[in-house]
C-alpha cells in the first residue's frame, strides 16, 4: 500500500462532522441500536405484516374444498336472485298449478327434471326454491348473530346476577330438543314465512350469546381494555368498539356454519310438514313427493340434491374460513 | 369425594333447568290451537259437541288457569302419574305409550351409535395420520356431506334402491305385519326375540332396521370423524409425540395408545350429544321410515294437540340431555386423570 493510498482512505475532507450529522439524522432508521423504535419505520412494519396476514388467508382460502364451497353458495346464490330468468317455467306455473302438463311425469325435454304434483316443473320449483331457503336463513342468522353477540357481551362484560340470569336462560332453552320446539312454536302462530324466520332467529340468539360470552370473557381481562377504561372509555365504547373486534371471528365462522344449518333443519321442519305451505320450498317438494318415491323417484331425488348442495357448500365455505382464521393453527404452519 | 361434591352440585344446578323446560312446555302446549278433547267428541256437533266439549274440559281441568294446571300437573307428574292420552291414543296412559315408544328408539340409538362409534373414530384417525392427502380429502369430503346430507332423503334414496327397485329390504315399520307380538320382555325386539328363542323374528327385525340404522349412522359417522380429525391433528404435532417416535414405539401404538388417548375428549363430547339427541326421537328417521318410537309419538301429540304426552316426552328428553351432558363431564375425568373437579 502507498503512501498517497493510505492518505487517501484516511483523508478526511472539510466539514466532515457536519456531513456525519448529516448522514445521522436522514439514516438514522437505519442505525442498529438496541431497543430503538423509529416511528415510520414501525407504521411500515405494521403495514406489511398486515399485508403478510392478508396474504396468508388468501392463500390458505386458496384450497381446492373451499374453492369448490365458494363456488357452490354462489351458484345457489344466482338461483336466489336471478329466479325469474333462470327459472323455465314462471312462478305462478311452478308453485300454483300447470294445466298444461299432467302429475309426475318422467324427464323429458319438455321437463328435464320431470314434473311433480299437479304438473309442476321440478326444475323450476328446484331454482325457485332456492329463494326461500335463502332468505329465510339469511334474516334468521343476521337476527340471531346481532341480537346474541349484543347479548353475549353484554353478559360477559357486566358479569354478577346480569350474567347468571342469561347465562341460566341460555341453559334452559340449549336443554329443549330443538326440532321439537320448532315445532310446537310454529303450530302455535300458523307457519308462516315471517314467523319462521324469526323463529329460528330467537332460538338461535342463544348459541352466539354463549359463543362470544366465551371470547370475550378472555379479553375483558386483557390490558387494552384497561387502557380504554383508564382513560375513560364508556362501558358501550369498551364493549362494541375493543372488545367486539377482538372476539368477532369465531362468530364469522359459526355464521357460515349456520346458515348451511338452518337451511337443513328448515327443510326437516317443510318435509314433516310444518311448513309455509305457500311457499316453493325444497323440503316441501320431498314432503309432497315422498308418497310417490315408488313411481316418481325424480320428483323428490332433486329437491333433496338441492338441499345437500346447498348445505354442502355453506359448510365448505365453513370449514375453510376456520382453517384461515382460526389464529392456533396460523401459528402451527 | 371432591368428584361426588361436584356431581351432587351438578344435580343441584339440574333442577331450575328443568323446571324451567317444565313450565315452558306447560304454557307452550296449552297455547296450541285446537282442543284435546274435540277429537273425543267424535260425531256430536253443534249444541252437543260444545256441550260434551265443555264437560270433558272441567273432567281434566282444562278451564282452570294455566298456573293452577301446571302445579297440579307437576304434582301428578313427581307422583308417578304421566297422565293420559287423549287424541293419540286414546284412553292410554302416557306412561304406557312411552314405555310401549321409548325402547324402540332406544334401540336404532345402540346400533347406530355403535356403529358411527366405531367407524367414525378409526376413519378420523386415518384421516389424520394421511393429512392433506388425497386420501384425507377424499374422507373430509364424505364427512362434510354426511353433515350437509337430509337425512330424510337419504331415507328415501335408500328406500327407493333396497326396498321398491331392489325389493331385498322391507320400506318401513318395526317388523313384518304378518308377524304377531311379540311377548314383551325388555321391549327390545332384537333381544327379546334371542330371549324368547325366535330366530325369524330376530331376522325380520334386522331387515327393519338395517336401513335406519344406516341412515343414522351415516350422519353421526360424518360428525365423529371431524371431530376426532381436527383434534387428532391437534395432538399428533406436540412435542410428546415425538418423544414417543424417537424412543422407538411403533408408529401404530403412538398413535393407538399416545396420541389417540389425548385426543379422545371432544370426541366423547360428540358421541355422548349425538347419543343424547337419538335417545330423545329421531324425529325425521323415524317418520320416514314409519317407526313408531320417540319422535314419532311428539310429532303425532303435537298434531293431535295431546298435552300429556307432548309434556312427558320433552321432559324425558330433556333428561335424558342433561344428564347426558354431566355423565360427559364426569367421564373427562375418567379418560383423562389430569382433569380434577
Amino acid at each position: 500500500m502507498s503512501k498517497i493510498e493510505i492518505k487517501q482512505k484516511y483523508y478526511r475532507p472539510e466539514g466532515f462532522e457536519n456531513q456525519f450529522n448529516e448522514i445521522l439524522t436522514t439514516y438514522n432508521k437505519f442505525l442498529v441500536v438496541p431497543g430503538k423504535k423509529d416511528e415510520e419505520l414501525e407504521k411500515r412494519d405494521f403495514l406489511y405484516n398486515r399485508l403478510k396476514s392478508k396474504r396468508k388467508f388468501y392463500t390458505k382460502l386458496n384450497n381446492p374444498l373451499t374453492k369448490v364451497g365458494i363456488v357452490v353458495v354462489l351458484l345457489v346464490a344466482t338461483w336466489a336472485f336471478f329466479a325469474p330468468w333462470l327459472s323455465p317455467y314462471a312462478f305462478r306455473l311452478v308453485a300454483v298449478k300447470d294445466p298444461n302438463s299432467a302429475d309426475y311425469l318422467p324427464p323429458s325435454a319438455l321437463h328435464l327434471f320431470g314434473t311433480t304434483k299437479f304438473g309442476r316443473d321440478v326444475l323450476g320449483r328446484l331454482v325457485w326454491g332456492a329463494r326461500a331457503s335463502l332468505s329465510i336463513g339469511l334474516v334468521a342468522i343476521v337476527i340471531s348473530s346481532v341480537f346474541g353477540v349484543i347479548v353475549g357481551i353484554i353478559s360477559a362484560y357486566y358479569g354478577g346476577i346480569l350474567d347468571s340470569i342469561i347465562m341460566r336462560l341460555v341453559d334452559i332453552i340449549m336443554a329443549f330438543p330443538g326440532l321439537v320446539m320448532i315445532i310446537i312454536i310454529v303450530s302455535i302462530y300458523g307457519s308462516n314465512m315471517s314467523y319462521i324466520m324469526l323463529i329460528y332467529g330467537i332460538l338461535g340468539i342463544v348459541g352466539y350469546a354463549r359463543l362470544i360470552r366465551g371470547t370475550a370473557l378472555q379479553e375483558k381481562s386483557r390490558t387494552y381494555v384497561e387502557a380504554a377504561k383508564v382513560s375513560g372509555s364508556r362501558d358501550w365504547r369498551i364493549m362494541f368498539t375493543h372488545i367486539l373486534p377482538n372476539c368477532i371471528t369465531p362468530v364469522i365462522v359459526a355464521v357460515t356454519f349456520d346458515i348451511g344449518g338452518i337451511i337443513l333443519s328448515l327443510a326437516g321442519l317443510s318435509f314433516l310438514g310444518f311448513g309455509d305451505p305457500r311457499l316453493v320450498e325444497w323440503g316441501t317438494d320431498i314432503n309432497i313427493a315422498q308418497r310417490q318415491i315408488e313411481y316418481a323417484p325424480w320428483a323428490a331425488f332433486w329437491p333433496g340434491f338441492a338441499i345437500l348442495l346447498a348445505v354442502l357448500g355453506f359448510m365448505l365455505l365453513g370449514d375453510g374460513l376456520r382453517d384461515a382464521l382460526d389464529p392456533r393453527l396460523q401459528e402451527k404452519n | 369425594m371432591s368428584l361426588l361434591k361436584y356431581t351432587i352440585r351438578r344435580f343441584l344446578a339440574l333442577i331450575p333447568i328443568l323446571f324451567g323446560v317444565l313450565l315452558i312446555t306447560f304454557v307452550m302446549t296449552r297455547a296450541l290451537p285446537g282442543s284435546p278433547v274435540l277429537s273425543a267428541a267424535g260425531e256430536l256437533r253443534g249444541e252437543s259437541q260444545a256441550q260434551y266439549i265443555a264437560k270433558l274440559e272441567e273432567r281434566y281441568g282444562f278451564n282452570q288457569p294455566v298456573l293452577v294446571q301446571f302445579v297440579k300437573y307437576l304434582r301428578n307428574l313427581f307422583s308417578g302419574d304421566w297422565g293420559e292420552s287423549l287424541s293419540v291414543h286414546r284412553g292410554a296412559t302416557v306412561a304406557y305409550l312411552i314405555g310401549k315408544a321409548f325402547p324402540r328408539t332406544f334401540e336404532i340409538t345402540i346400533l347406530s351409535m355403535t356403529l358411527a362409534t366405531v367407524v367414525g373414530v378409526n376413519v378420523g384417525i386415518i384421516s389424520a395420520v394421511n393429512r392433506n392427502k388425497l386420501k384425507d380429502t377424499v374422507i373430509r369430503f364424505i364427512a362434510l356431506s354426511g353433515v350437509a346430507i337430509p337425512i330424510f332423503w337419504l331415507g328415501l334414496l335408500l328406500q327407493y334402491i333396497f326396498a321398491f327397485n331392489f325389493g331385498w329390504l322391507p320400506a318401513g315399520r318395526y317388523f313384518s305385519a304378518s308377524l304377531e307380538d311379540l311377548e314383551i320382555i325388555t321391549g327390545l325386539r332384537l333381544l327379546d326375540s334371542l330371549l324368547l328363542g325366535k330366530l325369524d323374528y330376530f331376522w325380520d327385525t334386522i331387515l327393519h332396521l338395517i336401513m335406519p340404522v344406516f341412515c343414522l349412522a351415516f350422519v353421526f359417522i360424518a360428525g365423529i370423524t371431524r371431530q376426532t380429525r381436527s383434534s387428532m391433528l391437534e395432538v399428533l404435532e406436540l412435542d410428546y409425540v415425538r418423544t414417543a417416535r424417537a424412543k422407538g414405539c411403533k408408529e401404530r401404538d403412538v398413535i393407538r395408545k399416545h396420541a389417540f388417548r389425548n385426543a379422545l375428549i371432544p370426541t366423547i363430547t360428540v358421541v355422548g350429544l349425538s347419543f343424547a339427541g337419538l335417545l330423545g326421537g329421531a324425529v325425521l328417521t323415524e317418520t320416514t321410515f314409519t317407526l313408531h318410537g320417540m319422535g314419532w309419538l311428539v310429532v303425532a301429540a303435537i298434531n293431535g294437540v295431546d298435552y300429556d304426552i307432548i309434556n312427558a316426552s320433552v321432559f324425558i328428553m330433556t333428561i335424558i340431555f342433561v344428564t347426558a351432558n354431566l355423565v360427559i363431564d364426569l367421564m373427562y375425568g375418567i379418560v383423562d386423570p389430569r382433569i380434577r373437579y
